[in-house]
């Protein structure tokens, strides 16, 4: 993917840029707002991270002209820790995600990535998700593996179209907390956990392979083949 | 320093007293005028009556009976102060001692000029041969009179003056001397005395009022320096701990090899994410008690909200040999920030499951009573010692941190801080076990 990382700390830009390169990404680095802005539009990027204190002109700003503009790529806010009102007026300003600073590599990743294959957020989800030999349909509410019908309480069945959003690709335990449980926030106790092994125990039962993969140290992610 | 008057209190008063002298001096001037018309106008009433008396003399000569009528008058010593001029048609002298020329044309003259400097008011009338009748009525006792209320009237003015200024001055004295007090206050805290108070005499004065509430301010803030000190000192003491343990992790890394190096940074790594989740706990406390988040309310079922956060729980629970009971109303509403409430009855859940044995009951209840949304967190788990439950809502509380060595005791801070955030409070519950109400307010209706 093409990625363009606006963020005037030097540190935190090289920490992204160097890790997002190693994974064969192409990246392109700015250090203000203005130049931000500029390349964001001439650019082919496939995906933006943006931070949100920047000088010259702030993210979010950047964003919203962006919109302003007719550009639809995907954006990802940066913010710094504390600021509850800072999720809100990113997301409102048009950003896609955020993340708050200081972040795991993996995260950031994982986040960009789900980001970079995402539809267009015009179009309009469809009702059905096919992924390897399992199928979900949305509007039935119905979670079928290799056609035989398995039966999920309605939290396994968000987190498991969560996952399917994103076939073969990382999806991180805050990604899953903030899509599926609407936390904002790390809980104590291992719910995340807990119900992807009733998930995963439900879709595997009768199956040799296991429907859900554990990246170690990163999230899980829906097996496809 | 010249300032402008209306700026001080001596200054304010003095403006004031200044006007109302004037008032006065207007009303004085007011009624020295109409006394001094109605002097005059008796004047003249006099000399008309005095007038009509010699016309009405009796005689066939009407001018030689009048002229007989002013020598008897002149003849009779008396305090009319009045005095007659008659004069033929020619201007010759014929009766009279008035010692004045006589006026040319007949009425009312109010200034007639003796030869001996004196002035009289007049009134000149003329017989039908011609001659002249003037009957002069002295005018000194008019001047007299005006002097004497000129003089009243002047010491009266300058007497109020002189008691509006005296008056001003102590006003602005007293003032000034109070305001200095407070003044004094004020500086001994400004230059450190934080114990220091604005000085109250009960006589409840609108001084005292302002004293009172300035010394409510005062301890609110020293109630909040307190806090901040104590929190600042917790949170170094506390982060000492991990941070120890995260230098001799890295130490290890450093002299260590293989695998050994690579499970010293795995573990130095662990540490200062746990360094990262308690600031991250802290800066969600101090934002939540900024107040800032009230501006992002929003109606918010937690009702709903709560029964689907339960059942999140729930196999959790069932997998440590917890038990959750819940008796959820479905519809209840507040004003407020989801995630927010949320984070804190996830604390709650958290706590419970955390902190108490395998087979433990967990008991939820959320319900409005009078208004006020209330939720009830309870369990039958060891509960806490008497002595911790005081600070139990406080930053890195002590007790809440005895209950486990994986907490940083910021948890029941942070559920305190979202509730009244949330214009409630967080309480203990009494009786034995673990039990904690939240009252949350206004409900939406």
């Amino acid at each position: 993917m093409r990625i363009l990382i606006v963020e005037d700390d030097q540190e935190t830009r090289d920490f992204i840029a160097r890790g997002l390169t190693e994974a064969g990404h192409a990246v392109v680095t700015s250090t203000d707002g203005r130049d931000g802005l500029f390349q964001a539009t001439e650019g082919n990027f496939d995906v933006l991270v943006i931070d949100r204190m920047l000088p010259v002109i702030d993210g979010l700003s950047v964003v919203r002209m962006l919109r302003a503009g007719g550009c639809t790529i995907p954006v990802l806010i940066l913010t710094a820790m504390g600021s509850i009102e800072d999720r809100v007026e990113g997301l409102q300003s048009g950003a896609d995600d955020y993340l708050v600073k200081p972040f795991a590599f993996s995260e950031l990743s994982a986040r960009l990535l789900a980001l970079g294959r995402r539809l267009p957020t015009t179009q309009a989800e469809p009702n059905r998700l096919v992924v390897g030999d399992i199928e979900l349909d949305f509007e039935r509410r119905l979670v079928r593996r290799a056609g035989r019908r398995v039966a999920l309480q309605p939290r396994e069945f968000l987190l498991l179209a969560e996952l399917m959003r994103n076939p073969h690709r990382v999806v991180t335990r805050t990604m899953l907390l903030e899509r599926v449980w609407d936390f904002d926030f790390e809980p104590k106790t291992n719910i995340v956990e807990t119900h992807l092994s009733r998930l995963r125990a439900k879709l595997n039962a009768g199956f040799d392979e296991d429907a859900i993969e554990t990246v170690r140290g990163a999230g899980y992610r829906i097996r496809g083949e | 320093m010249m300032r402008p008057l209306g700026h001080s209190t001596f200054g304010l008063a003095m403006l004031v007293s200044l006007a109302l002298t004037l008032g006065a001096v207007g009303i004085g001037a007011i009624s020295y005028e109409v006394t001094h018309e109605a002097l005059e106008q008796q004047l003249d009433h006099r000399t008309a009556t005095e007038t009509r008396a010699l016309l009405a003399e009796p005689g066939f000569d009407r001018t030689a009976a009048i002229a007989k009528g002013i020598a008897r008058r002149e003849g009779i010593p008396g305090p009319e102060h009045l005095e007659y001029l008659l004069v033929d048609a020619k201007g010759r002298h014929l009766a009279g001692q008035l010692d004045a020329t006589a006026p040319q044309s007949t009425g009312y003259a109010e200034f007639l000029h003796y030869r001996d400097g004196r002035i009289g008011q007049s009134l000149t009338t003329r017989l039908a041969d011609g001659a002249m009748l003037v009957v002069s009525a002295d005018r000194a006792i008019l001047d007299q009179t005006d002097r004497r209320l000129l003089l009243l009237f002047t010491s009266a003015f300058g007497t109020m003056l002189l008691l509006g200024l005296g008056g001003a001055w102590t006003l602005g004295a007293l003032t000034r001397a109070r305001l200095r007090r407070m003044d004094r206050a004020a500086l001994a805290i400004i230059g450190g005395d934080l114990t220091h108070r604005m000085p109250i005499d009960g006589s409840d004065s609108e001084f005292d009022r302002l004293s009172a509430t300035l010394n409510r301010m005062l301890d609110r803030i020293a109630a909040l320096m307190t806090n901040l000190r104590q929190v600042s000192s917790d949170v170094a003491h506390d982060l000492r701990t991990p941070l120890t343990r995260l230098r001799n992790r890295l130490d290890e890394a450093a002299t260590g090899a293989g695998e050994q190096r690579d499970a010293a940074i795995e573990a130095a790594t662990f540490q200062a994410d746990e360094l990262l989740e308690i600031f991250a706990a802290l800066l969600r406390i101090s934002e939540v008690e900024g107040l800032g988040v009230r501006k992002q309310f929003r109606n918010v079922a937690i009702g709903e909200a709560l029964i689907e956060l339960a059942d999140t729980y729930k196999p959790d629970a069932e997998a440590s040999g917890h038990s959750i009971e819940t008796d959820i109303a479905p519809d209840v509403h507040v004003l407020g920030d989801r995630r927010l409430l949320i984070q804190l009855a996830a604390n709650l859940f958290d706590n419970a499951l955390r902190h108490t044995p395998p087979g433990t009951r967990i008991q939820v209840a959320l319900g409005v009573e009078d208004g006020v949304v209330r939720l009830r967190m309870r369990d039958d788990g060891p509960g806490v010692p008497e002595t911790a439950r005081a600070r139990l809502f406080e930053r890195f509380s002590r007790a809440e941190q005895s209950r486990s060595s994986t907490g940083h005791g910021l948890g029941l801070a942070l559920v305190a801080a979202i509730a009244a955030a949330h214009r409630g409070e967080a309480t203990l519950l009494p009786g034995p076990g673990f039990g904690v109400a939240v009252s949350l307010g206004p409900i939406r209706a």
